[in-house]
């Protein structure tokens, strides 16, 4: 009877199993909603979106929860920003998934800075130096530049999971690249003359790269270390008198960007570092618009 | 004994298809264009092919705009020829990590609190053959067990851990399994040493808990080292849109509190008053092993990205749990009983994550019942008893602020506890245990924890009470490591 029993359960799971939905659009995963952007941008209507991190959280210290096993169990591409950014919870998530299809190795899994160059790498692998990325700062996302290469790239791997797609995929890349080489000018034209930055994480690195603008200093001691009053005065008295900007997002904490502020007299504005879920491209490069302005509020 | 074949079968076909199925696999051409990282997992490799994507720039942040395309740039060689050899060095050494734990311990009974727990009424027979190996801490400073982790993938097929406990007695293993990477359908096959799917705590290593010490309920239904056993798994997610775990185990049967295995021994004749005659000698039955199967079923509802609830069902039977009684230690078997054990459970586990910094205002409450039935013979008579015992733990976790966290549990076994011999019934009073704790993690790689416990125990029918106090430095050196949910 017991086992009669079970039996109906596992059928009525099989049946709900193969009942579910396989429709022809593609399954793509990403891991944060800036990876999200590019995927609409270069997928449009042949992929099917699911972004696994909230914008407003900080990725670096996520934890991996059932729905993104769910995701990632269905998905035929995982697209992550990689360089080992959400290294605490995406391998559990993966773990959980028990999809092959979408592990690091495969067709399915895509990284963006395996793409591009990445800045700062290189450097010693020592936690004393706090929560350090040493194959490369993983924050490529903030750098437009980078992202319409690792467009082109999503494109060409959409392409061999989707071959009837391909031109579709090639085109939208290309639209995001003229999208950001539209931009850049008005970006510099922008930036030129602006002070220099002093951020709370090295999350700005490769937009100030971008813009040729440096950053003088970190809120945070070292990457993931809380500020303390101690820390912040040696930027207080190193760029007295200097002209900049302190720059910091959501679920960075107000407190030392407006002792900094203060201090210096320096402009402080915070802004989203990922636009919100399911944005455009459009979406994103008006949050880049917000940042430039940001930067150049330093001047 | 029909039902276990089958299942044996059908793990065993799952094994073939971790075979087979990667064969498929091996036919997809690989993506142009540049190749992705090998394994995010793996750990930082220093040397990389040159022009390779992801290959570290000098950091110029004067140089704007795009950057040359890396893989056309040819690279130099020495003059006369480079002596060196192309080489990968270190770089497929396994992802290791290695985690002390230093505790501080007091209690308020001269070091005897764990004494009292482990001779909870009702529980005397969870550990039938070493007394009193584990488990305790003595007053003053403690290394707890280091856990030292490798863990890597095999091949395309086959992901790996190894996982050690050092301690200063010796070296233990506490996990060693191999699981696929690629079976079809969501389906994952694990064969080695493992912690059980069974529950929701017991996937957790001790440096994984939210207190220093581990629940009532797990620590006396299933002792010191959890449901910790040797065979196969075979876990299933189904293509639905929501989370549906399925999972089954074939195990060998060791565990202390119920499949705790003798083998065929002769423990001589039942004692007999002076001047009576000895009857004939007892001799405990011999079972292959696997002698234990689990089942488990985990759900969740899909909550968004604020919230997630996992609940979950388990169940395990043991073919064979065998124990020794000798109540007072002269060196002869008062009692010998063999038979079968049904271990039920039930968890919930419910997160809410906040948009503040460092897990501030996160918040996690966790609850697991467990009920056990052992039907057990009295070797070399007629006679039969029927044990029940059940525990239960409810926790919370609050990120009090940026990297704090306060936390309670209470925690109780007990509450059904009874033997039943022939027609007599006998039950125990419950135990029960309130904590607190602080612990403040000043890094994901170091956390240092205060914890208070108030113990409430009946033991030998009287009713015991103790104080305890725990603090816990606890740090992890290497590898990130990965916590699933």
């Amino acid at each position: 009877m017991k086992k009669t029993s079970t039996g109906n359960a596992l059928a009525a799971v099989l049946l709900l199993s193969a009942s579910f939905p396989a429709s022809a659009a593609l399954n793509v995963v990403a891991t944060t909603s800036s990876m999200g952007v590019l995927v609409k941008a270069v997928g449009g209507d042949a992929v099917r979106l699911t972004v696994l991190a909230p914008p407003d959280r900080d990725v670096h210290v996520l934890q991996a929860r059932p729905n993104m096993m769910v995701a990632l169990r269905n998905a035929g591409l995982l697209v992550a920003v990689g360089a080992e950014l959400e290294v605490g919870w995406l391998p559990a998530a993966l773990k959980g998934a028990g999809n092959g299809g979408v592990l690091p190795g495969s067709p399915g899994y895509f990284e963006a800075a395996a793409q591009v160059p990445l800045l700062e790498g290189g450097r010693a692998a020592d936690r004393a130096q706090g929560d350090v990325h040493p194959m490369g700062n993983p924050h490529v996302y903030m750098d437009p530049e980078r992202m319409a290469q690792v467009a082109a790239a999503l494109a060409e791997r959409l392409a061999t999971l989707d071959p009837a797609g391909a031109a579709g995929y090639r085109s939208g890349a290309a639209a995001f690249r003229k999208a950001v080489d539209a931009r850049v000018p008005a970006w510099m034209a922008k930036a030129a003359g602006a002070g220099s930055i002093v951020a709370f994480h090295k999350d700005l690195v490769y937009l100030a790269a971008l813009l040729g603008v440096a950053v003088t200093g970190y809120v945070e001691p070292l990457p993931g270390i809380p500020p303390t009053a101690a820390h912040l005065s040696d930027p207080t008295t190193r760029l007295k008198g200097k002209k900049g900007v302190i720059l910091y997002t959501d679920f960075q904490p107000g407190k030392g960007p407006e002792f900094l502020s203060r201090n210096l007299g320096w402009p402080q504005v915070r802004l989203p570092l990922e636009p919100p879920v399911g944005a455009t491209a459009e979406e994103y490069l008006k949050l880049i618009d917000r940042w430039v302005d940001a930067v150049a509020s330093g001047k | 004994m029909k039902t276990r074949i089958r299942v044996a079968g059908a793990l065993a076909l799952a094994f073939a298809f971790a075979f087979a199925v990667p064969a498929f696999g091996q036919e997809e051409a690989p993506a142009p264009g540049p190749a992705p990282t090998p394994d995010a997992q793996a750990a930082p490799s220093a040397p990389e092919a040159p022009g390779k994507p992801g290959k570290p720039e000098d950091p110029s942040p004067e140089k704007p705009g795009p950057i040359e395309p890396t893989g056309l740039v040819p690279k130099s060689f020495p003059l006369f020829g480079s002596s060196g050899q192309v080489t990968s060095g270190t770089s497929f050494n396994p992802a290791i990590s290695v985690i002390p734990d230093l505790v501080y311990y007091r209690d308020s009974v001269q070091g005897g609190a764990f004494g009292i727990v482990e001779g909870a009424d009702g529980f005397h027979g969870a550990h039938p053959s070493h007394e009193d190996e584990h488990g305790g801490l003595a007053e003053g400073f403690n290394l707890r067990e280091t856990e030292i982790a490798f863990t890597a993938s095999v091949d395309p097929y086959f992901d790996a851990a190894a996982l050690f406990a050092a301690s200063e007695e010796g070296f233990e293993t506490e996990e060693v399994w191999v699981g696929t990477r690629r079976l079809p359908a969501g389906l994952k096959l694990k064969a080695g040493k493992f912690l059980s799917g069974f529950g929701y705590v017991n996937q957790q290593h001790p440096h994984q808990w939210d207190f220093v010490d581990q629940n009532l309920a797990w620590e006396l239904l299933l002792g010191d080292h959890g449901l910790n056993e040797k065979g196969l798994q075979l876990t299933w997610l189904p293509k639905l849109p929501f989370y549906l775990q399925l999972g089954a185990e074939l195990l060998q049967g060791e565990n202390e509190g119920i499949a705790s295995y003798v083998g065929p021994e002769n423990v001589g004749p039942v004692p007999v008053d002076d001047g009576e005659t000895p009857g004939p000698d007892r001799v405990l039955s011999r079972k292959a092993g696997p002698r234990l199967v689990t089942g488990f079923v985990k759900i969740s509802p899909d909550l968004g990205y604020d919230a997630a609830l996992q609940l979950g069902a388990s169940y395990a039977r043991s073919a064979m749990h065998q124990e020794l009684h000798d109540e007072d230690e002269d060196g002869i078997v008062d009692e010998a009983f063999e038979g079968t054990v049904d271990l039920y459970g039930l968890d919930a586990v419910f997160k809410l994550d906040s948009a503040r910094p460092r897990g501030a205002g996160d918040l996690v409450v966790q609850a697991e019942y467990l009920l056990r039935e052992k039907s057990l013979g009295l070797v070399g008579t007629p006679d039969s008893a029927r044990f029940r015992q059940d525990g239960l733990y409810v926790q919370a976790v609050y990120g009090l602020a940026p990297r704090w966290q306060v936390a309670a549990r209470y925690d109780a076994a007990g509450m059904t506890n009874s033997v039943r011999e022939g027609g007599e019934s006998e039950g125990f009073g419950t135990s029960k245990r309130v904590s607190g704790a602080l612990t403040w993690n000043p890094t994901e790689f170091s956390r240092i924890r205060a914890q208070y416990t108030r113990g409430d125990f009946f033991s030998e029918g009287v009713k015991k009470t103790f104080d305890q106090l725990y603090l816990q430095l606890q740090i992890s050196l290497g590898a990130h490591g990965v916590h699933s949910f």
